[in-house]
């Protein structure tokens, strides 16, 4: 009953929003539905995740690699954009599952803003790795056998969740979608996207078999 | 000396919340700037002055690169100010950037006050009851980081000593950090098994567990509350009978002076300088004290 009348909040509640604050903020309509969908988009989870039965390990396990996630960024702050936060949500959700996956990816962004700096942009960012963990969490077996396909899921995740930021970008700075403002947009930050992809590569490569084989050690040793 | 901060996290959360949804969603150019002047304001009253500076000082540039380029991308427009490649430069198009800067800057420092005044502990505080699973995983996670940082350091350290990675070449500094990083995750993974076992073995999950709370409803917050209630009802009045609407295209409208929109400007100019207001306020009480003994 709680559960159903949650989703039903849910369900009640994007719409009025988006309809609400394109009525009160007609000026920069679009910026604000993206906004609110991507906060919206995120909730489910959330709300999955909050009425789940979880045991403490797990709890704390998507703690762990979200620390890790986010001292990586800390780690990685002299090279920009090389930063392994996508490897190790992509890793979490093949082997701990989807939910696990949208979990590290969504937390990772809030906690890592704490220190790279809060702004619009954290929704977006949350809903680009939390949906790169989901994911790969649906596509796992395919990824453990395949090495082809994670290389491919790696390029395709960096250059996805640098062309979803671009998005973000053009809306928050003309208010609708300028075509010509995103393309200059998306080639100003050509650098970054390729730096996304060839990091996310990189990492995924180096790490998925060693950490894989430790998290599937883990896995039997405590029962996860 | 931040007397802001000692509000309820709550109602600091309201008034963020506010604040910066009508400065990044409004589009009018005495919001924008009333926002941008309140957020200059509270930086300057609760950031160090030299990091204040710096903060707004980097700013600048931006300011000008956003008013700049807009006119590059847009055409949209009547009043064509030259030609540029065959393409108009419209003089809506560039007030139209200008007061995007204003309204991407303003938002930018009130993220950065935000970040001063809402620090973790009450982000926790303000979800844990809502959502203990999640608050749990939260703090858990910023308690792990300085710890994780603290156990890379050491790491790498030692890596260091074994003369590993000493030179100063791009390759060889990603290698170190790859390795270093390989090896943190054994460590944490098997060090946080044991916090598990030892939250398993002291109750955690079971009934009857209390929450520590350290923030207390009191009449100033109360006060602060309803002021920022009332004002933001009176912006949303306005806007919602359009009497901040303002288009930039095709031709820039004439802002609207009529008694009421004047009314909301004041609200919500009054709305956005509240925190500096409650920071003077504090300082000057404080100088009289001291004066007095």
């Amino acid at each position: 009953m709680k559960k159903r009348l949650s989703y039903g909040i849910i369900c009640l509640l994007i719409p009025f929003a988006v309809i609400g604050g394109a009525i009160l903020f007609s000026g920069r309509m679009y910026a604000w539905i993206t906004l609110c969908i991507a906060v919206l988009a995120c909730v489910p989870f959330f709300i999955r995740f909050e009425k789940g039965r979880q045991n403490t390990k797990r709890l704390i396990l998507i703690a762990v690699m979200t620390a890790l996630s986010v001292v990586g960024r800390i780690l990685f702050m002299p090279i920009p954009g090389f930063k392994p936060v996508t490897a190790m949500v992509v890793i979490t959700a093949m082997y701990f599952g989807s939910e696990a996956g949208f979990m590290t990816g969504a937390l990772s962004a809030v906690i890592s803003n704490f220190y790279f700096g809060q702004g619009p942009w954290t929704p977006f960012q949350m809903f680009s790795w939390g949906f790169i963990g989901l994911i790969a969490g649906i596509l796992s077996e395919l990824l453990k056998r395949n090495k082809i396909i994670l290389c491919v899921y790696a390029v395709i995740s960096g250059v996805m969740y640098s062309l979803l930021m671009d998005i973000w970008t053009v809306l928050w700075a003309d208010g609708y979608f300028n075509i010509s403002r995103y393309f200059a947009a998306v080639i100003s930050s050509l650098h970054f996207t390729i730096i996304y992809a060839v990091s996310n590569l990189i990492f995924l490569l180096l790490f998925s078999k060693p950490i894989g084989n430790i998290l599937e050690r883990m896995k039997d040793k405590f029962a996860l | 000396m931040k007397a802001f901060s000692n509000y309820h996290p709550a109602v600091e959360a309201v008034y963020f919340i506010s604040v910066l949804l009508f400065a990044m969603f409004v589009q009018n150019p005495v919001i924008e700037l009333s926002a941008l002047v309140g957020g200059i304001l509270f930086c300057c009253v609760i950031l160090k002055s030299s990091e204040a500076a710096g903060n707004i000082g980097f700013y600048v540039p931006m300011f000008f690169l956003t008013a700049i380029t807009n006119p590059l991308f847009s055409h949209n427009g009547v009043t064509p100010l030259f030609f540029l490649n065959g393409n108009p430069v419209t003089l809506e198009a560039f007030v139209c950037g200008i007061f995007t800067a204003v309204m991407v800057i303003a938002v930018m420092l009130w993220f950065r006050c935000y970040s001063e005044i809402m620090t973790s502990d009450k982000f926790l505080y303000l979800f844990g009851r809502t959502m203990p699973k999640l608050s749990l995983v939260l703090s858990m996670t910023l308690r792990f980081i300085p710890m994780f940082k603290r156990q890379m350091h050491r790491v790498s350290r030692a890596q260091k000593t074994m003369g590993l990675y000493s030179s100063k070449s791009f390759l060889d500094r990603i290698k170190s950090a790859l390795r270093v990083f390989s090896a943190m995750i054994a460590w944490s993974i098997e060090n946080s098994m044991e916090t598990s076992a030892s939250m398993k073995a002291r109750g955690y999950g079971l009934k009857g567990r209390t929450n520590f709370s350290m923030f207390r409803f009191y009449a100033e917050d109360i006060i602060l509350l309803s002021v920022c209630t009332v004002l933001s009802g009176i912006t949303v009045s306005g806007i919602f009978m359009g009497k901040t609407t303002f288009y930039y295209y095709p031709k820039i409208t004439e802002l609207n002076l009529s008694l009421y929109s004047i009314f909301v400007y004041t609200a919500f100019c009054i709305l956005s300088f509240l925190p500096f207001i409650i920071e003077v306020k504090e300082r000057i009480k404080w100088k009289y004290y001291i004066s007095k003994i």
